[in-house]
């Protein structure tokens, strides 16, 4: 047997996602307003209460423990804050000064490896030795890196050699474009199926979903017609 | 004769999007109400993921960063559950932190999700499985719980203190013998750079959207598995035995891929057997 | 104090000195000056989590501005300010079950996934309209887009085995490839570009307009 709150929570989703979907009509509409400015405020919302309770975690509740340096962080929040103060809103200079060096000092100190020297290393690999398909795999990774590199080389004219680099490169990128693609879409379509199915399983909510698309479909038509989209609709 | 091929070629140039919505919901919602259960095959990448989770050992702390929003989690919701069972039966020890406000929910949703096994294993809160919430908010939170984790967190989601929970054992990055990242790519590269660079095992599920970014990490050797997208994680329900919302999703997720090669075929032929012919008449009268 | 918080060459030591304090510890390993370190980390960590308070004051400045210029659907941002307050309350009452809870799983997580799903439809009708074999290079486009989607789809593996090696080798080789070359490409851009901003060669990110320069 399922309970009141379990219907209304289906019920309402199944509305408000129908409602979103129904931008595929091709026109705004006001459903799609609703359903954009509740996920908007809700979301918000909960974005203020989770950062106010890292923020209590992480920094009263051990300062209360007896962590005194991380009163600093609490005065250099608040300062931030100032940034809004049309008067005074050079307060938060400081603060921000803090922490984009060492925001530059975390992330300059291990992408240096991870998104250079890992990776460069990790190209050089066996091109004499090894079995059929690592040879095969070995070469096409040096090739395409090396070219896809040259045709993204801005500062210096694409000519002789070097152009016709860029060029190849070019043609090895669109293949990879295609790959990529391929997966984006694999991963789109895992996230409709995966909502879907939050819908459809079990049986008894499918009527709650099926009745939601021809209800927003039926009230976005009639507006449609009735010239009531334009109106309702809120300016952008 | 020629105006009908006109025709059906032209539609087949210029047919309204509205045509390619329906039919996408409707190969994807259909399975969904009638399910087919066609076959699947497992590709390597899943199982070496597979391989890598078999090598937990009963004890180990495994970190479970949720770095997805809720829509992520429609996704690689298979792979999250699948893993977990896993992880669950080798009586790994599992910390759950999340990086997206949104994911605040989602390890409930797992517990509740595999709480036969967990019941059957004698899972304890506290004892077995702690979770933090968010703790993960920027990289500099998962820097400094790389570096000093008591020094950042001290409770859990609930508001509870997680002294006397097997976090006690956790000083660093160096204590953690696995983390396991399911992830749409939030708080994932500090991950990577903070613990992964450092020596700490990792695995990862991404969405499709991040296969080819995260797959040089894999090569590199940085991350030991990959498991991709929804896809991966059926796979992974297949080699674990356990049926679950991935192989209920395969069958719509293979006429979905059909049908967008069907569109795109459709569309060429119209290209090239209407709009193509149209282009070079008007270049032939210009000239 | 004002003259001293507005004083350009200041903020500029004062992030290179913040930069060095969390950068050199790395390398050193002087346990003392790690944990100096961690210590600013964590400071950091709590100060940008403060900044969302910024995101959130100039949401509610644009929304009253339209709710005060009476703008054509001016209630439905008063609708989503009162949603903002609403979700705030719901938490004080509870974050495991009542209204929260209820926000969570009717509001938030359906709209959530819809906002990101609905990126499909518009994939499948662009794909299905624009990916035209107009010349050489959409068409390698296309023929590995293809044998990448057929191999995707399950079924194809379980009775065609042929596509998977060549769609493995594609995925293994050039998307992996690119990937690569964008990370690198990237790197190399973060790398310059935070040095220029720690020697103060680009005052915007500090919030210094060009008249201050």
């Amino acid at each position: 047997m399922v309970d009141f709150i379990e219907i209304s929570v289906v019920a309402v989703g199944t509305f408000l996602a129908m409602s979103m979907f129904s931008t595929l009509y091709g026109k705004s509409s006001p459903l799609y307003a609703l359903a954009e400015e509740s996920y908007i405020g809700f979301a918000t919302g909960l974005t203020i209460i989770w950062n106010i309770d890292y923020i209590w975690k992480t920094g009263i509740v051990n300062i209360m423990a007896g962590d005194w340096v991380l009163l600093f962080s609490i005065l250099l929040g608040a300062m931030m804050l100032l940034r809004v103060h049309p008067k005074y809103s050079y307060v938060a200079r400081l603060p921000i000064a803090i922490v984009l060096g060492a925001q530059f000092g975390l992330s300059l100190r291990t992408i240096i490896f991870t998104g250079f020297i890992q990776q460069i290393s990790a190209t050089i690999v066996p091109l004499f030795t090894g079995g059929t398909q690592t040879l095969l795999y070995n070469w096409t990774i040096v090739i395409c890196v090396i070219f896809m590199l040259t045709f993204f080389f801005y500062t210096i004219e694409m000519e002789g050699a070097l152009g016709m680099s860029a060029k190849f490169g070019e043609y090895l990128l669109y293949i990879a474009f295609g790959t990529v693609f391929a997966q984006t879409f694999m991963g789109r379509l895992g996230l409709v199926i995966g909502f879907l199915q939050s819908y459809t399983i079990p049986d008894w909510k499918t009527p709650y979903l099926l009745g939601s698309m021809v209800l927003v479909l039926a009230l976005v038509m009639y507006m449609d017609k009735a010239g009531l989209l334009e109106k309702l609709t809120p300016e952008e | 004769m020629a105006k009908d091929s006109g025709g059906i070629l032209r539609w087949m140039a210029e047919y309204d999007r509205r045509y390619v919505y329906l039919a996408l919901f409707l190969v994807m919602v259909g399975p969904l109400l009638r399910p087919i259960g066609m076959p699947i095959s497992v590709s390597p990448d899943t199982r070496q993921y597979y391989q890598v989770l078999q090598t937990v050992q009963p004890g180990d702390k495994v970190f479970f960063t949720l770095n997805t929003e809720f829509s992520g989690y429609n996704e690689i919701q298979s792979g999250i559950i699948a893993t977990m069972r896993v992880l669950v039966e080798k009586h790994a020890r599992v910390c759950f932190g999340v990086a997206h406000v949104e994911a605040t929910v989602i390890p409930d949703l797992i517990v509740k999700a595999v709480q036969a096994e967990m019941t059957a294993n004698d899972y304890q809160y506290g004892r077995d499985y702690v979770i933090l919430g968010y703790i993960f908010p920027n990289e500099a939170a998962v820097a400094a719980g790389a570096q000093d984790f008591h020094g950042v967190v001290t409770q859990d989601w609930l508001g509870r203190p997680i002294a006397g929970t097997f976090l006690d054992e956790i000083d660093d990055w160096e204590d953690w013998d696995m983390i396991a990242d399911f992830t749409t790519g939030i708080a994932t590269s500090y991950l990577v750079n903070h613990y992964a660079l450092r020596g700490t095992p990792m695995i990862m599920n991404c969405i499709g959207v991040m296969i080819a970014s995260e797959k040089p990490y894999l090569d590199s050797g940085i991350l030991l598995a990959l498991l991709q997208s929804m896809r991966g994680g059926a796979e992974l329900e297949f080699l674990i035995g356990h049926p679950g919302p991935g192989l209920t999703a395969m069958d719509g997720f293979s006429f979905g891929h059909y049908m967008l090669i069907i569109f795109i075929l459709v569309g060429n032929v119209g290209y090239f057997g209407y709009t193509r012919q149209q282009q070079m008449k008007v270049d032939k009268e210009a000239k | 104090m004002a003259e001293i918080l507005k004083n350009r060459q200041l903020q500029i030591i004062v992030m290179m000195l913040s930069f060095l304090f969390v950068f050199l510890p790395y390398f050193l390993n002087v346990p003392q000056l790690n944990t100096a370190s961690t210590k600013l980390i964590t400071i950091t960590s709590i100060v940008t989590a403060f900044t969302i308070a910024l995101a959130v004051i100039a949401q509610f400045r644009r929304g009253m501005n339209i709710i005060n210029r009476r703008s054509r659907g001016w209630y439905f941002k008063a609708y989503m300010l009162l949603t903002l307050v609403l979700m705030v309350g719901f938490s004080l009452i509870s974050r495991e079950t009542g209204p929260y809870h209820w926000v969570m799983f009717a509001v938030v997580n359906p709209l959530s996934s819809v906002n990101y799903g609905i990126l499909a439809f518009y994939m499948a009708s662009t794909a299905a309209r624009a990916f035209r074999a107009r010349n050489t290079k959409a068409l390698m486009l296309l023929i590995s887009g293809f044998i990448v989607l057929i191999y995707q789809a399950p079924l194809t593996g379980a009775y065609f085995g042929g596509f998977e090696p060549i769609a493995l080798y594609l995925g293994s080789t050039f998307a992996m490839a690119a990937g690569r070359m964008f990370l690198i490409s990237v790197t190399v851009g973060a790398i310059v570009f935070g040095v220029r901003v720690i020697l103060g060669n680009e005052p915007s990110v500090l919030g210094i307009s060009k008249e201050e320069k």
